[in-house]
């Protein structure tokens, strides 16, 4: 017998449907095999309710405040987007002022650059690029 | 003074809540035992039991036309695929605190189901939990696990016949 046999498929049967005396599933064993499908079945059965009736599962409550908190965190990040949006366009307005301000700045031709210029422009850069990480970061992380 | 419009969300929010309560109470202890059987461990079990419940709450527009039965294989559905999520996460402890009954009420005793789980692989596992105890056929459990019917056959019948393996000297040993 193989198990396509739809006629001996052990599981085309839903649990607690009545079930004839001579449905033992013996026809389905296997070669040398000594146990029977239905005591398998039994044995597996006997199991779960066992597990069922020591281990309770957690109360609907605890799951309807996870699923509260989850919807309010998820709320927050959608109302934070279009600030961060925002934050993400003036990191990179920022950038290219911080460019364009060195290269308005500075001498034309680099080899011949001022180096007090040169120094304030990577300063302003760097402070401008610095504020912006720290806003952004203090953005994502609130409790940080 | 509530306006009307707050009675009728704070009703629909009960309502809700009733309905969830009526749906947990109908599934809650199956998935649980399956998770439990699966992972073997109780505190990941109660972790993916509520995990699977959010999730269904959180989307609930893609669950509002499915019937009873379709639910339920959704849940299961939703319940393996966190199995699975954790498997390949790395935090795949095996059976470090196997749920182990204290006792078996029947003469069934030397069939180590536990022992006999632990040693099969998670899929095995599930694919025989939920042909045995939760009586899905094939097409059924293709939906709760994600894969090919014909897969399922096949895997199905791997699983049992490793499971009888298993079990087979401890029924001789009687």
């Amino acid at each position: 017998m193989t198990p396509t046999d739809p006629t001996t498929n052990p599981t085309t049967t839903k649990p607690g449907a009545p079930r004839l005396a001579s449905e033992t599933w013996v026809s389905t064993n296997l070669p040398g095999d000594h146990l029977p499908e239905n005591q398998l079945r039994r044995a597996l059965r006997t199991y779960a309710a066992t597990l069922a009736a020591e281990h309770t599962p957690p109360p609907a409550a605890a799951i309807l405040f996870r699923v509260e908190r989850r919807r309010r965190r998820l709320a927050i990040q959608r109302a934070e987007r279009p600030l961060l949006i925002m934050q993400t366009l003036s990191i990179v307005s920022a950038i290219f002022a911080a460019a364009w301000l060195a290269y308005r700045f500075a001498p034309h031709t680099l080899p011949t650059l001022n180096p007090t210029t040169l120094a304030l422009a990577v300063a302003c850069t760097t402070l401008v690029l610095a504020g912006c990480w720290a806003m952004l970061h203090a953005s994502r992380h609130p409790s940080a | 003074m509530p306006s009307s419009l707050d009675h009728a969300a704070s009703t629909a929010a009960v309502l809700s809540e009733l309905a969830f309560q009526r749906l947990y109470d109908a599934n809650a202890t199956n998935i649980h035992s399956y998770l439990l059987a699966v992972s073997a461990r109780r505190d990941v079990a109660d972790d993916l039991l509520q995990e699977t419940f959010c999730r269904l709450l959180l989307h609930p527009k893609s669950t509002a036309h499915l019937d009873a039965l379709e639910l339920r294989r959704y849940l299961f559905r939703i319940a393996t695929n966190l199995l699975r999520d954790r498997h390949r996460s790395g935090d795949t402890t095996p059976f470090a605190d196997p749920p182990e009954p204290a006792t078996h009420p029947t003469p069934d005793t030397t069939l180590d189901i536990a022992r006999m789980l632990s040693a099969l692989k998670p899929r095995e596992r599930e694919l025989l939990w939920l042909a045995y105890v939760e009586g899905m056929d094939h097409a059924e459990i293709s939906a709760a696990t994600g894969l090919n019917r014909l897969s399922v056959r096949t895997l199905l019948f791997r699983a049992r016949h490793k499971a009888k393996q298993f079990l087979t000297p401890a029924e001789g040993s009687r």
